[in-house]
């Protein structure tokens, strides 16, 4: 196999025999339309999408949900993972609640949220701020605890108060365990949001999907799930994109970025 | 200290005056222990370990082989990876309805989905433990006449082992979440779908029954896994 060919044409291959399968179940006529709708038909859907406004509403109402509870998770996480990372009593008392709630799904607050919050967006932002909090917290709790000593010492050592201290050294040190934390909750933003839509079923992108799947078209359905998809892309983008500016001294050295 | 925290929550939670939905914390405890003395709650307990636990083993497995595929062999690293980290951001469960199309709405299309969504984690923790491998152990086995099967069972494998461990634990997470999800979307049975019904029946007692159950699973599965993690790597130097 050349070098050439497995460069440029293997990471293609794949793809592109999924979407012929894909197409070729579509037009063999052995499965109804319902299952395997045609590429054709559901790229028509995904331009009719950017063509009606009252999609691109929806799909706003869940991008402003995403956005609005990572938000928050990342202002209070980042906050509270400091405070436990530089004060050994904030981490005594937190640590076990964080750590031990830390596998639980916080999905399962939903009903209670939404007799607390109601049915509209508040719920659906507290919980996508509840289960993106976990992450935050976590990785810049580690972050912060392992800052190294020396840098430290050397801070105290020229005469850095303790705000020139966190400021100057702290906080640098932190940021890339505080994107990483970022890098998780964003996509758990996302599923967050299409979960508690789909179940709720009033508005945005998850109501979507149910609404096209009940109404038997799959297609337009396929279509929503392809729009969510380049969402979900976007926005890991976004971070990765933020990160790179913000700690421009320590390159992200992953395949994907 | 995060005892007496805890406590004084607790006692605040159970004495401060609360609406209907918020029972205090000796009620729940009361209720969960009267549930737990009928077949119902084993009932959906059941129902949704049937759905997650298949999906995690499923996931994982494919996820651990493939990654470990993908971080050996270039030319299936080529062709694999790139679809996987494109789509690696994207909620996996929009996929459910489509799933349901496919595979029914019975078992098969939750326990698909969940293996879907576990499968990421490992994939990528896989591929990257390959990766990390320190190229001075391979140039040594191979200095030593190892083969390439030994190679990969011997220093490749045990230096992915950690990272591959560590993501079973983020995957068995992720799978009770998703058969949470699926359960609320579409189910006849399991904690999910036993949370909604009692939501919509006004049944909070049933509904603080179900999130104490789920909680206990999550729980219990993640002291589980982090306890074969230290027994199989305590070949390892452990962090502290």
């Amino acid at each position: 196999m050349s070098e050439r060919f497995s460069r440029f044409v293997l990471p293609f291959a794949l793809v592109a025999a999924a979407l012929a399968a894909w197409e070729a179940a579509a037009r063999s006529g052995l499965w109804s339309k319902l299952l395997f709708p045609s590429l054709v038909n559901i790229s028509r859907e995904f331009v009719l999408f950017f063509s009606r406004p009252e999609s691109l509403l929806e799909a706003w109402v869940s991008l402003t949900r995403a956005l609005g509870g990572f938000a928050l998770a990342a202002v209070v996480g980042v906050l509270i993972g400091m405070l436990m990372g530089r004060s050994k009593r904030v981490a005594e008392v937190l640590d076990p609640f964080f750590s031990g709630t830390y596998a639980v799904p916080k999905l399962a607050l939903f009903p209670i949220f939404i007799f607390l919050f109601g049915i509209g967006s508040l719920s659906k932002v507290a919980l996508v701020f509840l289960e993106c909090l976990y992450p935050i917290v976590v990785m810049t709790y580690s972050g912060a605890r392992n800052v190294n000593k020396v840098l430290l010492w050397s801070a105290q050592n020229m005469g850095a108060s303790r705000a020139a201290t966190l400021r100057r050294v702290v906080v640098p040190a932190t940021a890339p365990f505080i994107f990483a934390g970022f890098r998780i909750a964003v996509p758990v933003a996302m599923i967050v949001v299409v979960i508690t839509e789909m179940v709720s079923s009033a508005d945005g992108l998850g109501y979507l999907v149910i609404y096209s799947l009940s109404s038997l078209r799959t297609d337009r359905m396929l279509a929503v799930v392809v729009v969510i998809a380049i969402l979900g892309y976007l926005l890991d983008k976004a971070v990765v994109l933020a990160r790179d500016r913000l700690i421009y001294w320590e390159k992200l050295d992953t395949y994907y970025v | 200290m995060g005892l007496a925290v805890l406590l004084v929550v607790l006692v605040v939670w159970q004495f401060a005056p609360l609406p209907d939905f918020i029972l205090p914390p000796l009620q729940i405890l009361k209720d969960f222990f009267q549930a737990l003395g009928t077949a119902e709650l084993y009932e959906h307990v059941w129902a949704s370990l049937k759905r997650s636990l298949p999906g995690w083993v499923i996931g994982s497995a494919l996820g651990a082989t493939l990654g470990l595929a993908a971080g050996v062999a270039r030319w299936f690293d080529r062709m694999f990876s790139p679809a996987v980290f494109l789509t690696y951001p994207v909620p996996k469960i929009v996929m459910l309805p489509i799933f349901m199309i496919w595979f029914g709405i019975g078992d098969l299309s939750k326990v698909l989905i969940i293996a879907l969504a576990c499968f990421y984690p490992v994939f990528i923790n896989a591929y990257y433990g390959v990766r990390q491998t320190r190229t001075i152990l391979v140039w040594s086995a191979l200095n030593m006449g190892a083969s390439r099967a030994e190679i990969f069972r011997r220093v490749v494998l045990p230096s992915a082992a950690p990272m591959i461990l560590a993501s079973l634990r983020v995957s068995l997470a992720l799978s009770f979440i998703v058969m949470f999800a699926a359960e609320m979307i579409n189910a006849r049975s399991g904690l999910g779908h036993l949370t909604r019904m009692a939501e919509n029946s006004l049944r909070f007692d049933l509904m603080y029954v179900a999130l104490l159950a789920i909680a206990i699973l999550g729980y219990a599965g993640d002291r589980l896994v982090r306890y074969a993690n230290r027994r199989l790597l305590a070949w390892q130097e452990q962090p502290a």
